[in-house]
Order: C-alpha cells, then structure tokens, then sequence
C-alpha cells in the first residue's frame, strides 16, 4: 500500500515502534541474562513514538501539504517479528537487526519525504533513525559477542 | 490503518450555551447536521428564538464589568487551562471536525493546531495589552495610552473551518476583557459545542462566553443590538457586504472577512516537484473550500517545455488523489461539506467547458474510495486554456477546481491578478528573489506567498485581506486583533 498523507505515516511510524517492542519484550522474557536491556529498548520505542507524535501533533497545520507529502510503500517496510519457539540467541539477534534496520530505513525515508514540511517533523525523524543506528551497533556486537 | 473510530456515535441534541448554563431551545426549527461523507445526522441544531439571542446578549453584557475588572493574568490563566484541555481532546476534536465538515483527517488536525495557537497567543495578552507613556510631554505633565476593552463581541463563523475561525477572535477578545458571543455555521456547530463545553471546563466565568445556534435571523439581532460592540464575519462577499453596511449603521466596529479568487504564479526556474506539491495541497486542500485556496494557476513564460513538464506533473499528482471519507487515514480529499456546494461546484465545472475551456480533468465523475453515497463529493477539476474573463476565472467557486492560465511574462501575470475584485491571498513560485520581490511588492493581496500554496497567517500575525476580500480597518489575529477588542484612552495628568 502506498502511503500519502501524514496520518498513515504516522500510524506506520506507531505500528513499527509497538510491533518491535512486543518482539524485544517477547525476548526479555526468553533470554533472562539480557532481559533489561531488551526492556530498555521497549521503553526506548515508546519514548520514540511520544516524540514523534509531539513532532507531528505540534506542527501540523492546514496549510502545509500533509495530505500530499508522503509515497511511501507500506509493505516495504512488513516487519517479520515471530519467532520459532527454539530459536537461538543468534537467530533472535539476526531478526532484531533485521527489524532495525528495516525501521532505520523507513525514518531515513520518511525524513527525506518531508523535508519541505515543517523542519520538526523530518527531524524527529532523522533523530530516531541515529538512535536507531546506535541501538544497531550495540544488537550487532551482542551477535559477534555470541551468548 | 484504516478509518479511523468516529467519535460521534448517535444523533446529538444540540444546546445552546448562555450564561454559564446549557439551555434547549424552544425552538421548534431544527436543522439536521449532516456528515457529508456518509450522510448519516450527527445531530439536529435549533434556530434559536429572538429571545434566546437577546438572553445570550444579555448575558454577555452582565458579565462584561466584572470580567473586565478581573485581571489580564486571572484571565489568562482561563485560557491557559483551555488550552490544556484542547490538547488533551484534539483527536476527538480534530474527528469531529471532519465528521461535520468533511476535511480529511491531516487537514482537521491542522485546524485544531491552528485554534490552539490562537489561544495560546491570546494568553499573552498581559503583554500584548500594554499601553504606552511618555512623560514630560510639557513641563511636568505626561500623557499615556491604556487599552481597554469594550464590552460584547459577537462572531458569525463560517461553515468550511467550523473549529478553528471562531478562535481567530474569541481568545483576544475574552483575554482583553470583553466577553463574547458565538453563532456557529448551522451546517456544523458541533465542535463549536464541545469547544464551549471545554472554556465552561476551563473555569470561564458565566456569561463571558456565550453558544447561540441559529441562522440569518440570529445573525441580524446580533448585527443590529446596540449592546454588540463589533462583529466578526467570515463568509461570502455578498453577505459580508450587508454585514459591514449594518455593522456601521449601527456604530460598531467589524472585521469582515470574504470571498477570493487566489492566483498562484509559477515561474519557469521553479522548482517543479515541490511547488507541485504546494499546489495540490493549495487547489484540493480542504476540497476546495477555503478562501486562502489556489484558484487560478498562472503559469508565466514562453518555455513551452516548462510549461508542459509542470502542467503533466500537476495533473498527474491531482489524478492520483484519492477521494473518499476524511476518517480513512490514506483519503487526500473530502466530500464538498454540503449538496449545496457540490451543486455550485457542478455549476461552475459546466460553466467553464460552456466558455470553452478544456477540460483535463473533469471531477463531475469521480472514484470515491470507499461506499459512500456520492451526494457531496466532486472530483478534483483542471482546466486548461482559461483566459481571465471567462466566469471561471473571475467568480468565486470554493470547490476542488483549478484554472491553468498562461501569460507570457511575470508583469502579465501580476496585472491579471490585479484586474480581479479580490484581493486576499497570490503565491509565486520561483527561485528569483527579484521576481519574488517585485510580486510581494505589487500585487494587489492581502496575504503573500513565495513558494508557498496556502498563505495562512500564524496566530501572532495579521490575517490580512484586500479589495474585495476584506472589509474593515483592522484584521483578525496577531496585534491587530488586540486593537480590534480594545478602545486606546489617553490620559494627560499634571499634579499640583
């Protein structure tokens, strides 16, 4: 689905902060030794929404071309988040950096979509995809790390 | 994703708002509210009696001395709380706004915002507010300004931004210490209703601002009653006219603020896929229907090849526009918020291929996302080939209808512009700052853009408006709007 207007952006940007939380939270509960830190990026993700949604809910007015600023394909960015009941910790880690990096390139192109919008928007979005960046760093030396 | 949930469940009963109390009406004339996109009645709306106008005037004019004798900072401090309570409703004030009206759901959001920083501005009216003094204006004596405010203001809001216009006046005036009266669109008062219900949560006192549903007749006790001390109007040129004639017979100050016919020029070093963009949102934003809308698309130049790359690009972003209910996130563009403006939307369309414009896209026939009766809906409309006497080119359409003209240099588009009897918004699009400024320097408008499609001004600025887009001195928001509420007295004292 191709996505136009601000509103589905939006509730794409939610739906991917939610789903991959529900994942981190379903490995914090399969994988006790890491467990705060896969909390911590839950909470992270509902951190992020909030600064999104204060982005967009702050800025948005009738005069800007929120109905027409975004051609983004939705299925592009499908986030695969179910696990096989034994899957290994480098296979859960494999998925994670897959979710990231997925998420990370729905921000960069939602940012680069809306930079005639107002400046807050594509900033917050450019924010989250560097935090973004980080949180992959540190997913991807757990993985060289092994368990 | 998907439409969204639709705040309003049942048919509502309508109220109206005086003195700090719900009352029915004993009218027996009501109106039903329609949502534009499925047709269901979202409400019925009384016409309210001429004594129930009288009692909210009444109202208004009791509350008036000790409102004014509270403090700007107590006052504000009213709409600092309604301001929290505007955020903490937005989304099912922004739905509202798009169940009565029609807007897509981006667009009534963008409303509310827009409503929101009006108040957020008249809460600095402890500021804003101040007079001026200069002492020693002869030997020992000084003279000062101080503002003061009137008494009771009355607003006649308009159908196409139901929320948000009443709120280009109703914060300065109470925060100046007038008290205010508003008689919202009967076509869609309803979240003119629940703003009421949120300044009574926020504490105002009864009396300082007043709800009266109803209609012309409404409108003219209002108009007419020598205890109104200005009006605020936004509507059709027509009737802002005899608004304005009556409001200076009988002595009151007005703001009145009408029709347009906007152009916007696009100039051949444009940048073409971002003024498309400005475009689509300037000409099919808000389905047509606001007077800050593009209208007719000057494209200046004898570069054939300019011409024809911005033309396909135009008409290739507007066909993909998708049409269908302002609930459904992925929607573009709403329904027209009435039959009766598709109708005059219709008119026009068959008007303009009658003159012999050519048609590009025809919006009579249009693919509306979703089942919904086709009742109010009109596709988005391009013409090409118009020339600036044909009607379509000249008269006010306020629908999803945009005329491609061509001139053959900036100073020909400018000229044309300023042959038209309205004069309330014009946008360049260019990369030139000379030609940019050479346009805001000459054009006949109120409101300005460069390489901007909708030129509504913030809160903290003037909405301006010229010709026949505007009558009146002074103009709504910003520090105009200060001047507006407030009488200046000056004193001169000398102490012996």
């Amino acid at each position: 689905m191709i996505l136009n207007t601000c509103s589905q952006v939006m509730s794409l940007a939610n739906e991917l902060e939610k789903k991959s939380a529900l994942f981190y939270e379903d490995l914090a509960g399969r994988f006790p030794q890491n467990k705060e830190l896969f909390l911590s990026l839950t909470k992270e993700n509902d951190h992020y929404i909030t600064q999104i949604e204060r982005a967009y809910y702050g800025v948005i007015t009738d005069a800007f071309e929120g109905c027409f600023a975004f051609n983004i394909n939705s299925e592009t960015y499908t986030l695969k988040t179910e696990l096989a009941e034994k899957a290994s910790y480098s296979e859960v880690l494999g998925r994670a950096i897959e979710i990231e990096e997925k998420i990370i390139k729905f921000y960069t192109e939602a940012a680069e979509q809306s930079k005639s919008l107002m400046a807050d928007i594509p900033r917050a979005f450019r924010m989250v995809s560097k935090k973004r960046v980080n949180r992959l760093s540190v997913l991807k030396s757990l993985l060289d790390q092994g368990e | 994703m998907g439409i969204l949930e639709e705040p309003i469940k049942e048919a509502l009963e309508l109220k109206n708002y005086i003195n700090g109390e719900w009352v029915e009406s004993k009218s027996e004339e009501r109106w039903d509210v329609i949502n534009p996109a499925t047709r269901k009645v979202l409400a019925r709306v009384p016409m309210s009696t001429k004594q129930e106008v009288l009692s909210a005037i009444e109202a208004a004019k009791e509350a008036f001395p000790e409102w004014r004798r509270t403090t700007p900072l107590a006052r504000v401090r009213c709409l600092f709380r309604l301001r929290e309570l505007l955020e903490k409703n937005f989304e099912r004030l922004s739905r509202i706004q798009t169940m009565e009206h029609g807007k897509t759901i981006d667009e009534s959001r963008g409303e509310t915002r827009r409503g929101i920083e009006m108040v957020e501005v008249g809460a600095g009216i402890p500021s804003l507010m101040m007079g001026y003094n200069l002492e020693d204006i002869a030997t020992a004596i000084d003279e000062y300004v101080i503002y003061q405010p009137l008494g009771v203001f009355a607003n006649l809001a308009p159908f196409n931004f139901p929320f948000m216009v009443p709120l280009w006046y109703s914060p300065f005036a109470m925060a100046t210490g007038n008290t205010f009266i508003v008689k919202p669109s009967p076509r869609d008062p309803i979240s003119q209703v629940m703003l009421a219900e949120l300044i009574e949560e926020a504490g105002f006192p009864p009396g300082v601002y007043n709800l009266v549903h109803g209609g012309a007749e409404a409108a003219q006790i209002l108009m007419e009653h020598p205890d109104i001390k200005g009006v605020t109007f936004v509507g059709t040129t027509s009737i802002g006219r005899e608004v304005y004639k009556k409001c200076g017979e009988t002595c009151k100050r007005s703001i009145i603020q009408v029709s347009a016919k906007n152009f916007l020029v696009v100039m051949p070093d444009a940048d073409i896929p971002a003024t498309v963009a400005a475009l689509l949102t300037s000409f099919f934003g808000n389905t047509g229907q606001r007077c800050l809308s593009g209208a007719n698309l000057v494209i200046a130049g004898k570069d054939d090849g300019f011409y024809k790359r911005l033309l396909n690009a135009f008409v290739e972003g507007t066909s993909k526009i998708k049409v269908g209910y302002g609930l459904d996130e992925s929607v573009q563009m709403g329904p027209m918020q009435s039959v009766d403006g598709k109708e005059r939307a219709l008119k026009y369309i068959n008007i303009g291929i009658k003159e012999g414009a050519k048609s590009i896209l025809d919006g009579r026939k249009t693919n509306i996302s979703g089942n919904y009766p086709d009742a109010c809906f009109v596709g988005p409309t391009i013409f090409e080939n118009v020339t600036p006497d044909m009607t379509i080119a000249r008269e006010e359409i306020f629908g999803p209808v945009a005329n491609v003209i061509r001139t053959k240099d900036l100073d020909e588009a400018i000229e044309m512009a300023n042959r038209s009897n309205y004069g309330n918004a014009a946008a360049i699009f260019t990369s030139n700052g000379k030609a940019a400024r050479e346009f805001q320097y000459r054009v006949e408008c109120g409101n300005i853009g460069i390489n901007i499609g909708i030129v509504a001004p913030m809160a903290f600025f003037p909405f301006s408006g010229m010709k026949d887009s505007f009558f009146g001195v002074l103009h709504g928001q910003g520090r105009d709007a200060i001047r507006f509420f407030t009488e200046s007295k000056v004193v001169i004292q000398r102490w012996f």
